[in-house]
C-alpha cells in the first residue's frame, strides 16, 4: 500500500486511527504492529512472513547480544545477526545482479532467480542492523517486548521508504509517548504537504520523464529537460514521502528525524549530502565510516573508507552498476572537494551553487538510467554526442506543457515558500486570517490530491525499488 | 495556536472520516457516463485472491473508480492542472479553437503495420483477381486542423496517409483531405458531423463511379450531445448539437444487422441510442460487425462493401443513394477470416474508409 492512494487515505488510515485512539495505552503498539503488517501485506502478502521472521530474529539476537554483553558470544551473535540480515538483503535484492555478473565473467548461464523485491527491505534491514549494533554497543537496551520491537521495525509510516529511524531515537517513544492536538494537527499538515509534493508535483514531472523515455523525437535539450524533471521529481517524490511518514508519525505520537533539508540550495557536495536523504547519510557515517576509522586515519586509509562508504551508498540504491557508479561518482567528488575545493567554494557562492546543481544533475542522469549502458547513453545525449538536433517539436511542446510545473518545483525545492509564509504571518499577526487561510488551503490541497487519485492519474513511487 | 490545532485536528479528522464513510456506504455506480466506461466492481474476497495479491490490486482500482463525487473531483483535478499548473493537456486531452481533442502522437509503426497487414489479408483472400474495384480513403482526426497550429505534437499526416496510399497500391486512393475543415467535426467529440459531410460522400461516390447525390432533411436531436472528449476532459464546456439527415430513399431502405449471426432488421438511425450513453451511436446503431442496407429505390444495381470504423457510421447512409446495396463491415467485431461466410465478393465497389486514429491504434482489427 502506498500513502498516496485512495485505499490508504480513506480506508486504511481512518480505520487504524479509530482503532488506535480507542485502544488503551498498553495496546496501542499492538494496534500499530497489526496494522503495519496489514499495510505491508497489502502489497506483498507472502512477504509478511519474512517481515515477522525478520522481527523475531532481531528480537532474539538483541536479547542474546545483551545477555552475553562483554563476552565473545555477544560479538558472535552480533556477527550472525548482521550476516543474516545482510544475507536476506543480498538474496532478495542482489542475487540476480551477482548471478548476471558471474555469468558474464565466466560465460556460464546460471538462471536468474527473478525474485520479487520485498518492499522496503533496504530500509528495514538497516533499521534492524542499527538496533543490534546499538544493543551491542550498549547505547540502547534490548527490547524485551517483541510487540514493541515489531512496532518499531514494521511501523507503517516509515516502513517502506524511511526515514531510516534509529531504534535509539524512538525506544522511549515506543514505551511512552504523548498524543496532543498540537502534534496531530502538525501531523495532518505535514501529511498533506507530503501528499501534495508527491501527487501534484512529483507525479506530474514523472509524466514528463515517462514521455521522454518513450520518445522517438529526442533532442539535446530534451535530455536536459528530462534531467531537470527527474532531479526534481525524485526530490519531491522522496521528500514528499518522508513528509508523509513524519506527519503520520506525529499523528501516532512519534517524532521521526528529518530526511531532507532543501538539498538544492547547497554550496558543496558534502553539504548536499548533509541535506539529502539525511537518515541514510548519517546511517552510513555512524555504522560504516566511523567504525572503519573515519577521517582520523592516514590519508590512504581515509580514501579507502570514503570509497567503501560511497560504493555501499550506491549499491544500497539498486542492484545495477549505474547505482554503484553513481555512488562512487559522489565519493570522487567529495574527495576532490575535500582536498582541493573547500576554500574556492566558500569564496565563490554563485559558482558553488552552479557547481553543486551541475554535478548533482549529472549524477541523477546516471541514477535514472536502467543500467550502465543507458546511463552513458543519457550522458552522451545530454552533451550532444548522439547526433541529435538541439531542439525537437516534442521538446518544445513538453517545455511549454511542463515549464510552469518545473518553475514551481524549482522554487518549491528552496526555502522560498517557507520564507514567504513567514513574512505573510509576520505582517498579519494577531488576526485569525492566516490560521483560517491555512486550514482552507490544506483542505483544498487534500481535495485536489484526492481528485488526482480518483482520476487514477500517473502514480508511481520511485523509492519503492530501494 | 492551541485552538488552531484543535480546529485543524477536528476538521481533518472529520473530513477524512466523512469521506471514508461515503466511500463505504455510497451505492455502487456501474457505468461512468462522462468517461464512457464501466467502472471497477468490488473484488471478491477470498484467501486465494488475497494470497495472489489480486484482491488488493483490484481493490485499488475499485476504490478509485467508486469514489464519491468522482466526476466533480476529476473536474477539480483538470482545472488545477490547466489553470494552476498551466498544463497544456490533461491526460492527453486539450482545448483549442473551441474544440476538445486528444493528442494523437506519435505515429505507431506497429499499429500501422498491423492495419496494412489486415488490408493485405482482406485483399488477397477475397478481392484479388475478382471483379471488384477497391478504394481507400483515410479520414484525418481533427488534430490535423488543430494540433500543429496550436503547438501540440501531432503525427505527420501527409507522411502517414502517404504510406497507406503507396503501400496499398492495389487500392485506388480517394483524397478527401482538401475538402475537410475543422468545422466538419464536433467540438466535444472525435467524429465528423453528418450534416457537414454530404460533399465528402458525394465526392467518394463519384470517385467510385456512383452518383450518391440526394436531397436531405436536416433533423436536430432534441438532446444535448456531450461528445466523448467532453466527459474525459472533465473541464466545463458546452455540448454539441447532433444533426442527422433523412429522406425518403433512406427511410425506405431495409437495414439488416448481423451481430448475432442472423439478420435483425433495424433502422438507419437508432433513436434509442440517441438518448443513450453515446448519441453518436444513432448512426447505424453504433458498433456493429456487419450491416446490410438494401436500397429499393436505387437507379443502379451497383453494390458497395464498406470496410469502416465509427467515422463510416455517419457517412455510410450518405453513400446509399448511389448503390442498390451497401454492406458495412467492421473488422474490429468480425474476424476477417469469417468474412467469406457472409459476403461474396463479385462485381462490387469495395471501399476501405478508416480514420487516422484507428489506423494508429489498430490492434483491435481482427
Amino acid at each position: 500500500m502506498i500513502f498516496s492512494s485512495i485505499t490508504f487515505l480513506y480506508y486504511f488510515l481512518p480505520a487504524v486511527l479509530v482503532v488506535y485512539f480507542i485502544s488503551p495505552k498498553q495496546l496501542k503498539n499492538t494496534v500499530l504492529l497489526i496494522s503495519s503488517l496489514i499495510f505491508y501485506g497489502w502489497g506483498e502478502p507472502k512477504y509478511v512472513f519474512l517481515m515477522i521472521a525478520t522481527v523475531m530474529l532481531g528480537y532474539v539476537f538483541g536479547l542474546l547480544i545483551e545477555h552475553f554483553k562483554g563476552k565473545a558470544l555477544s560479538k558472535l551473535f552480533l556477527a550472525v545477526s548482521v550476516a543474516l540480515s545482510l544475507a536476506a538483503l543480498a538474496y532478495f535484492k542482489y542475487a540476480d545482479f551477482f548471478i548476471a555478473n558471474f555469468n558474464s565473467v565466466t560465460g556460464l548461464s546460471i538462471p536468474l532467480l527473478r525474485l520479487a523485491l520485498p518492499i522496503g527491505i533496504s530500509f528495514y534491514t538497516f533499521q534492524i542492523l542499527s538496533y543490534t549494533v546499538d544493543v551491542y554497543r550498549g547505547t540502547v537496551t534490548a527490547q524485551r517486548n517483541p510487540v514493541n520491537l515489531g512496532a518499531y521495525i514494521a511501523l507503517f509510516p516509515q516502513l517502506i521508504a524511511g526515514p531510516i529511524v534509529r531504534y535509539s531515537d524512538i525506544d522511549r517513544q515506543l514505551a511512552a509517548r504523548s498524543h496532543t492536538f498540537d502534534k496531530t494537527a502538525a501531523g495532518f499538515r505535514r501529511l498533506i504537504i507530503g501528499l501534495a509534493k508527491k501527487v501534484l508535483i512529483a507525479n506530474t514531472l514523472g509524466e514528463l520523464c515517462d514521455t521522454f523515455t518513450q520518445s522517438a523525437d529526442l533532442s539535446v535539450m530534451y535530455y536536459w529537460l528530462y534531467g531537470a524533471s527527474y532531479m526534481l521529481q525524485i526530490y519531491f517524490d522522496f521528500s514528499g514521502y518522508s513528509d508523509m511518514a513524519i506527519g503520520l508519525g506525529k499523528i501516532f505520537g512519534f517524532k521521526f528525524m528529518e530526511n531532507f533539508d532543501y538539498p538544492f540550495i547547497s554550496r558543496s557536495i558534502s553539504e548536499f549530502w548533509r541535506r539529502w536523504h539525511i537518515s541514510l547519510g548519517t546511517w552510513f557515517r555512524d555504522y560504516v565510516y566511523i567504525p572503519l576509522g573515519g577521517n582520523r586515519v592516514k590519508r590512504l586509509r581515509m580514501l579507502f573508507n570514503i570509497f567503501i562508504v560511497w560504493f555501499l551508498t550506491g549499491f544500497w540504491h539498486g542492484a545495477e552498476w549505474n547505482f554503484i557508479i553513481w555512488g562512487l561518482y559522489f565519493g570522487i567528488l567529495l574527495t576532490i572537494e575535500k582536498f582541493f575545493f573547500t576554500d574556492i567554494l566558500k569564496k565563490h557562492k554563485i559558482f558553488a551553487h552552479i557547481y553543486v546543481i551541475f554535478f548533482v544533475f549529472v549524477s541523477f542522469m546516471i541514477f535514472s538510467a536502467g543500467n550502465l549502458a543507458q546511463a552513458f547513453d543519457y550522458l552522451r545525449g545530454m552533451f550532444g554526442m548522439k547526433d541529435l538536433p538541439l531542439l525537437s517539436a516534442e521538446t518544445v511542446y513538453n517545455l511549454k506543457n511542463y515549464g510552469f510545473v518545473l518553475i514551481i518545483a524549482a522554487i518549491g525545492a528552496t526555502p522560498a515558500v517557507k520564507f514567504i509564509r513567514n513574512r505573510f504571518y509576520a505582517r498579519i499577526k494577531n488576526t485569525l486570517l492566516p490560521d483560517v487561510a491555512e486550514i482552507i488551503i490544506f483542505a483544498v490541497l487534500l481535495l485536489i490530491v484526492t481528485g488526482y487519485l480518483a482520476d487514477g492519474s500517473f502514480n508511481p513511487f520511485l523509492y519503492f525499488r530501494f | 495556536m492551541k485552538h488552531k490545532n484543535i480546529i485543524t485536528t477536528v476538521i481533518f479528522a472529520l473530513m477524512i472520516s466523512a469521506i471514508s464513510a461515503l466511500c463505504l456506504f455510497k451505492p455502487h455506480t456501474i457505468y461512468s457516463e462522462s468517461e464512457r466506461r464501466f467502472l471497477a466492481e468490488k473484488p471478491v474476497f477470498s484467501l486465494d485472491s488475497v494470497a495472489a495479491g489480486e484482491f488488493m490490486s483490484e481493490f485499488e482500482g475499485y476504490a478509485a473508480d467508486q469514489f464519491p463525487a468522482r466526476d466533480k473531483l476529476r473536474s477539480l483535478k483538470a482545472m488545477f492542472a490547466e489553470y494552476i499548473l498551466n498544463k497544456k493537456d490533461n491526460n492527453g486531452l486539450f482545448t483549442a479553437d473551441g474544440h476538445i481533442s486528444k493528442i494523437e502522437y506519435p505515429a505507431n509503426p506497429h499499429m500501422t503495420s498491423h492495419a496494412k497487414e489486415r488490408f493485405d489479408y482482406l485483399y488477397k483472400t477475397y478481392m484479388q483477381d475478382k471483379n471488384v474495384n477497391v478504394y481507400l480513403s483515410v479520414v484525418p482526426d481533427k488534430n490535423y486542423f488543430l494540433a500543429q497550429k496550436n503547438g501540440y505534437p501531432s503525427i505527420n499526416y501527409e507522411e502517414f496517409i502517404s504510406s497507406f496510399k503507396h503501400e496499398m497500391d492495389y487500392m485506388k486512393y480517394i483524397d478527401i483531405l482538401p475538402m475537410l475543415t475543422l468545422d466538419d467535426y464536433y467540438k466535444t467529440d472525435s467524429h465528423w458531423r453528418q450534416e457537414k459531410i454530404q460533399d465528402i460522400a458525394w465526392h467518394i461516390a463519384e470517385s467510385m463511379g456512383a452518383d450518391a447525390k440526394s436531397l436531405y432533411t436536416v433533423n436536430t436531436l432534441d438532446y444535448p450531445f456531450e461528445g466523448v472528449y467532453m466527459g474525459q476532459s472533465a473541464l466545463p464546456s458546452k455540448p454539441d448539437t447532433l444533426k442527422y439527415l433523412t429522406n425518403d430513399i433512406l427511410s425506405e431502405c431495409k437495414v439488416s444487422y448481423f451481430d448475432s449471426g442472423k439478420a435483425v432488421t433495424g433502422d438507419m438511425y437508432d433513436m434509442e441510442k440517441a438518448y443513450g450513453k453515446d448519441p453518436y451511436e444513432i448512426f447505424l446503431s453504433g458498433t456493429s460487425a456487419l450491416i446490410e442496407i438494401d436500397n429499393p429505390n436505387a437507379k443502379t444495381d451497383k453494390e458497395l462493401v464498406l470496410f469502416r470504423d465509427s467515422f463510416g457510421s455517419s457517412l455510410a447512409p450518405l453513400l446509399v443513394p448511389g448503390y442498390s446495396k451497401v454492406t458495412v463491415v467492421d473488422i474490429r467485431y468480425l474476424q476477417s477470416s469469417f468474412l467469406g461466410n457472409f459476403i461474396k465478393f463479385d462485381n462490387q465497389d469495395v471501399l476501405f474508409l478508416y480514420s487516422t486514429t484507428l489506423l494508429n491504434n489498430s490492434m483491435g482489427m481482427r
